[in-house]
């Protein structure tokens, strides 16, 4: 067992720090932290938002539009054709 | 598992099918039509489409009230610029489907003076009518209407004469 207390000896031996530690220490701590400043990206993302729902009603609005002169026109159609038939019928009657 | 997702593909393949009570299988005409009009209106479309029509407008309204309760229209117009175009096998294709006991044929119109020939074929189930069919010819023109649903046909013929379609006037004295 003395190779493993030999290398334990020498894992847990006191090692002094380089001799610019404290330096470097010292300045990591006067150096300015960056905080994250979290406003910004919630306005961002507010605004994102207040788009994206305005976009999107203003798209279902159109695709509202659309179907609905989609309707009319099937209805026009199919009114006009009925009406053709109805009009020859009646006449056949008379 | 495996038989859940055989039955929802089923289900999947199914439905366009009940939703058209028929096919039209006239997209060959397209190539020769000088105007096509093809409209495919499921009961989503229409239901959605009923939130954008005006309660202030007359013609709107009766309308909204026409298509209440529709699952569906759905129209294939052609104008062509000259006849022959659309064959009698296209016509007899779409009677052939509607030969069956759900379907029956109210109405048939030929006039040669208008050149104007129409069948009207209603769908009844469970004594309930379910679907109408239309199928109006002219030399120069084909257009087949089903309507999935319940519908007034009085009343939707009564809408031309609104809606910026003519209504058509008997003339008098004319005889067929």
């Amino acid at each position: 067992m003395d190779w493993l207390e030999e290398e334990l000896r020498n894992a847990l031996a006191r090692k002094e720090p380089s001799p610019d530690f404290a330096a470097r220490v010292h300045d990591a701590v006067r150096r300015p932290r960056t905080v994250f400043n979290i406003r910004p990206w919630l306005a961002a993302a507010a605004s994102l938002i207040v788009m994206g729902s305005a976009g999107g009603a203003a798209w279902r609005h159109h695709q509202g539009v659309q179907a609905k002169q989609r309707v009319m026109l099937a209805v026009r159609i199919t009114a006009a054709k009925l009406n053709q038939i109805q009009n020859h019928v009646r006449e056949v009657n008379r | 598992m495996r038989r859940n997702a055989a039955a929802l593909v089923a289900a999947w393949l199914v439905l366009p099918l009940n939703a058209q009570q028929f096919k039209f299988n006239l997209e060959h005409l397209e190539s020769k039509a000088s105007n096509t009009v093809d409209l495919s209106l499921s009961g989503s479309t229409l239901r959605f489409a009923a939130k954008f029509l005006d309660d202030d407008d007359e013609d709107e309204v009766k309308v909204k009230k026409l298509i209440n309760g529709l699952e569906g229209i759905y129209i294939k117009a052609f104008e062509f610029k000259t006849a022959g175009a659309w064959s009698q096998a296209d016509v007899e294709q779409l009677r052939t489907q509607l030969r069956t006991p759900e379907w029956s044929r109210i109405v048939g119109v030929k006039s040669a003076e208008d050149d104007c020939n129409a069948e009207v074929y209603v769908r009844n189930e469970k004594g309930k009518v379910s679907g109408v069919a239309i199928i109006a010819t002219g030399t120069t023109s084909l257009t087949v209407v089903n309507i999935v649903g319940p519908v007034d046909l009085d009343s939707l013929a009564d809408l031309s004469g609104h809606l910026g379609v003519p209504k058509l006037q008997s003339k008098p004295g004319r005889k067929m």
